[in-house]
């Protein structure tokens, strides 16, 4: 029992949690913006390396590194709607999905050509887990999944409590009629990639911490957190979060039953079955 | 007469085609005027109009005096209009209390006395503050995008086909609601299926046909004349 613990259920939620992270991001577009953003991954990896820049070049504590990264990834994140998204907005959705995949290939050519195609980490040698009555934590896994329950618990009362958050809610609710009440749809859009290129970025950090740093780092997640974000229910916040943790927990667990070839292959069928069966997803979101 | 909202010979359409051939109307201070006529007649299209919600191609829309054509919505916002949409007007998963701090987005300072207004118009919804908009029914829903647009206390207010939908009761309400709002002193532009008994509240009515004015004149005379009862009344 303890053994399917911690071989499975602690990297599981880990990995929820830095899904979560990221599907958080893509319900938020999905609801806000109403496109698909396929450069999330890219942007997620764009943000570990920028940590990395931090702890390499600036020498600042591992931990440190991660708000500085969420900052410059939210400003990469408004520059690319100002720069290429923001021109398409009156044309049909799926001309942003296409160029928003032209941005990710973009991201992960510049990650390549300034950190290279070598995996890199934060940190050297080995980090022990610490024994809590026989479940084994690392500091890591605690700092992931509290960092990533901590900015879930904020974003949500900063939409429930603040004038800008409603407006948010208010944009993804009726954006015809939030027009109609004098919200500023830019605001609300620069906003939201504030917001989404922060999570981005703490998404790939934290799976940078956990594992290691690799150009195709954020790429390789992108399929499991939008699995997240629909099985959760789109533009719900805790959908998301708890679409995250099931599509994690369920790509550890599938090592049990599958070769772990398969284990990529686990989101893919989630999000296959959940379209089929509820399309809605868990949490009554919005259809597609 | 000093008009609030003067449309003077609008044309106009969504793509290239024309649906408003020439429509022109008046809206004085405290008065409401009601937008009758057969379907297809261009009615809700020339309450969008005002609101830039599509394509004028002719003609001009005042508000006091202010040229407000092509102007951006938030600035008609601003410039003390209101609009209230036929469907999908309230925010739905939003409480009714947010749907009224959301129409009052751009207002500053203390909105208490905003909201009590409102509440005192629509004593309904403040029952109902923490309820979610899309959980009322067609009527109280209809109060909420209501008390959404009075919240930034227009000087006009625009309907779009309020009582569509609804059972009679709530129809008499609404109108009763729209009395209160006028004798508040907010002016009213609404479009009505329902001619006659819009007509017979109103103070003044345009009857358009085709995308362009046929009569007008105050409620009474409207539902005397024997052409336009004939021909938009059914009889």
């Amino acid at each position: 029992m303890l053994d399917l613990i911690n071989f499975y259920l602690v990297p599981g939620i880990v990995l929820g949690s830095i899904y979560a992270l990221g599907a958080v991001g893509i319900t938020l577009v999905f609801a806000i913006l109403r496109y698909a953003h396929l450069a999330h991954g890219d942007l997620a990896t764009l943000g570990a390396f920028l940590a990395l820049a931090v702890v390499s070049a600036i020498g600042l504590p591992v931990y440190a590194a991660l708000p500085v990264a969420m900052i410059v990834t939210a400003g990469v994140a408004v520059g690319v709607d100002r720069l290429f998204y923001d021109y398409l907005r009156e044309r049909p959705k799926i001309v942003t999905v296409m160029a928003s995949l032209g941005v990710a290939l973009m991201i992960r050519s510049l990650v390549q050509v300034i950190w290279g195609v070598d995996a890199e980490s934060y940190t050297r040698g080995i980090s022990r887990p610490e024994n809590w009555w026989g479940i084994r934590l690392k500091d890591r896994e605690i700092a992931t999944v509290a960092v990533m329950i901590g900015l879930v618990l904020a974003l949500q009362l900063f939409l429930l409590r603040t004038k800008w958050g409603k407006a948010m809610r208010a944009m993804s609710d009726n954006p015809d009629l939030a027009l109609l009440s004098g919200i500023d749809n830019r605001k609300v859009v620069t906003l939201t990639w504030i917001i989404v290129g922060g999570l981005c970025a703490a998404s790939g950090y934290f799976l940078g911490l956990n594992t290691e740093l690799k150009s195709l780092m954020g790429w390789q997640m992108l399929l499991p957190m939008f699995a997240a974000a629909i099985l959760g229910g789109v533009g719900r916040i805790e959908g998301a979060v708890i679409g995250g943790l099931v599509v994690g927990i369920a790509e550890e667990l599938s090592v049990l039953v599958l070769p772990s070839e398969y284990k990529a292959a686990m989101a893919f069928a989630i999000l296959l079955v959940m379209l089929l069966v509820r399309p809605t997803g868990l949490l009554r979101g919005k259809v597609l | 007469m000093s008009a609030l909202l003067a449309m003077d010979k609008v044309r106009g359409g969504y793509g290239d085609a024309d649906i408003l051939l020439g429509v022109s109307l008046v809206v004085a201070p405290r008065e409401i005027v009601v937008i009758v006529g057969p379907n297809g007649a261009g009615k809700s299209t020339a309450m969008k109009a005002v609101f830039g919600l599509l394509k004028v191609r002719g003609g001009s829309i005042l508000v006091e005096g202010r040229d407000i054509t092509g102007l951006a919505t938030n600035r008609i916002v601003e410039a003390g209009v209101c609009y209230v949409p036929q469907v999908d007007n309230v925010f739905r998963e939003m409480t009714v209390h947010e749907n009224l701090e959301m129409g009052a987005f751009l207002r500053k300072g203390d909105l208490s006395a905003a909201y009590d207004r409102v509440y005192a118009l629509f004593p309904d919804l403040k029952e109902r503050q923490k309820a979610l908009a899309g959980n009322l029914s067609g009527g109280q829903r209809q109060m909420v995008a209501m008390g959404r647009a009075l919240m930034l206390e227009p000087k006009i207010l625009l309907l779009d086909e309020p009582t569509a939908g609804l059972s009679p009761k709530y129809m008499e309400q609404i109108f009763q609601i729209c009395r209160d709002v006028r004798d508040s002193g907010v002016a009213i532009l609404l479009v009505e299926q329902h001619a006659k008994q819009a007509l017979a509240f109103a103070d003044r009515g345009y009857v358009l046909a085709q995308g362009a004015n046929r009569h007008e004149g105050t409620g009474a005379e409207l539902l005397a004349d024997r052409e336009v009862a004939e021909m938009f009344l059914g009889g």
